[in-house]
């Protein structure tokens, strides 16, 4: 009978084979995968905290796993660290924290290609549970930059435009070296680019940061759910940079 | 052609067929049949053949009337705080706080009602509550007339408090102009502590303007009436 492995952040490589080798499941706990209220992570966690933690914890309360992979280290965040110890307190399974520096690139096709914002994320982040290589896709011209980890909340990505390029850690995530600061500062200032972060995340001062230096950016946030403030700023950003924005509400 | 900005209080609304001027409705008082050829606001969507969103319409109505490179417009509307920059001609940074500054205009407005007060007649206080809503600042105003301070003195104080949060909202600009319904507000134009130019309630309205001459509407598709 197949185990259910619970995943936070991008664990080492060999750990994704070693899993996909016994043929166990892996169960991406940085995506909300119960429908339940975040609240009920008050007793556990800050309400005042990383939603993409907050959605870890949540997970947590509600799943049957039998172990558990936190990333903690450099390709992660020191908030999943301390998550990590909440976790461990929580469940009766392992929680094993691991420390991902992998250097191996396997390259950004999906962060590059033609296919709507919203599917190139689908695609990234569920590629984090496999060790295959990716299958070579046709580049667009990029027309805009999505710059930042994946959104807690998938909808607004439906209103960038499918040329938008992908950039920061979720480039380093399809690459598998969710550690390599080099490649998350990458940027393409001839394209106009929103600068994404997690309310309450640490990568906002970089957001924040090379925001400021790129020609033509803005920085957002948002925590939870994309509120209509945060919407509103990437569709007039998008539309004062001549795209027309999507609908928003896709995903 | 029937431009429209849907407020949260009022409408504004243009009929570019007319030589008139633009009018505003109170929101209450607007017909729920009425549609709009384009519009922004509230409800914009539903109530228009197109709509565009604020921002789009602000930084449009105000690189359309400030004739400069560099620039940061704030829009002080019943519920929600925007701001634009401009630099080199192009926007480059902007926010829109619909918390935080959330029901400004309209406290102002139900305070001057519920206490009988004319702006115009109100010297901007020395200093403001130290506020960043409308709905949480009134607390300070009670409070204060607890304390002994007039009810004048203490919504001049919060209307201050109120501004220089909207101040600190668009990064503390050297000089801003101001659009919105508060630019008929003397009390609040004068407590901002840098250099203001009102542009009055209608700047969205030129961004609708702005963009029905960039991006010209179908005949066949115009079903606004007014």
């Amino acid at each position: 009978m197949p185990r259910r492995i619970g995943i936070v952040g991008v664990p080492p490589l060999t750990v994704i084979e070693a899993i996909n080798r016994a043929g166990d499941i892996i169960v991406d706990l940085d995506e909300p995968q119960v429908r339940a209220a975040i609240d009920q992570t008050a007793a556990h966690i800050p309400r005042v905290y990383c939603a993409i933690l907050r959605t870890v914890v949540l997970n947590c309360l509600h799943l049957a796993l039998d172990q558990v992979y936190v990333d903690v280290g450099p390709g992660k965040c020191d908030c999943a660290l301390h998550v990590a110890e909440i976790v461990a307190d929580m469940l009766a399974v392992p929680v094993i924290r691991t420390r991902n520096q992998d250097t191996h690139a396997f390259g950004h096709p999906l962060c590059v290609s033609t296919l709507p914002l919203v599917e190139k994320f689908r695609r990234i982040t569920k590629g984090v549970q496999s060790a295959a290589p990716y299958p070579s896709m046709e580049p667009c011209r990029p027309t805009c930059g999505f710059w930042g980890v994946p959104p807690r909340d998938f909808s607004l990505l439906a209103l960038f435009p499918d040329t938008t390029h992908i950039f920061g850690w979720t480039r380093c995530m399809e690459n598998k070296t969710p550690a390599d600061l080099d490649l998350e500062r990458v940027v393409d200032p001839a394209i106009p680019t929103v600068f994404f972060s997690q309310s309450f995340c640490a990568k906002a001062a970089l957001a924040k940061h090379l925001a400021a230096k790129h020609p033509r950016a803005i920085a957002v946030d948002c925590d939870v759910a994309a509120g209509s403030s945060t919407r509103a700023k990437i569709e007039a950003f998008l539309e004062l940079s001549g795209i027309e924005p999507g609908p928003g509400r896709d995903a | 052609m029937l431009l429209a900005d849907f407020g949260t209080s009022y409408c504004k609304i243009l009929d570019t067929a007319t030589g008139d001027g633009p009018r505003i409705v109170a929101t209450r008082e607007l017909d729920r049949a009425f549609r709009a050829d384009l519009a922004t606001g509230h409800n914009a969507a539903r109530r228009s053949v197109r709509s565009i969103n604020e921002l789009t319409a602000l930084a449009r109505g105000g690189r359309h009337l400030i004739n400069r490179p560099d620039f940061v417009l704030l829009d002080c509307g019943s519920r929600d705080i925007k701001f634009i920059r401009f630099q080199g001609g192009e926007v480059v940074d902007m926010g829109w706080n619909a918390e935080c500054g959330a029901s400004m205009g309209f406290t102002i407005e139900l305070l001057s009602t519920y206490y009988r007060l004319d702006y115009a007649a109100l010297p901007p206080p020395a200093t403001g509550f130290s506020i960043t809503c409308g709905v949480l600042g009134m607390s300070h105003i009670f409070d204060a007339v607890v304390s002994g301070a007039s009810e004048a003195e203490a919504v001049a104080k919060f209307v201050r408090g109120i501004a220089l949060n909207a101040h600190r909202f668009a990064h503390e600009p050297e000089e801003l102009y101001l659009s919105g319904g508060l630019c008929a507000n003397p009390l609040f134009v004068a407590s901002f502590p840098c250099r203001v130019h009102p542009l009055g309630r209608f700047v969205l309205l030129e961004g609708l303007r702005a963009t029905l001459a960039q991006e010209p509407i179908p005949a066949a598709t115009l079903r606004g009436r007014p």
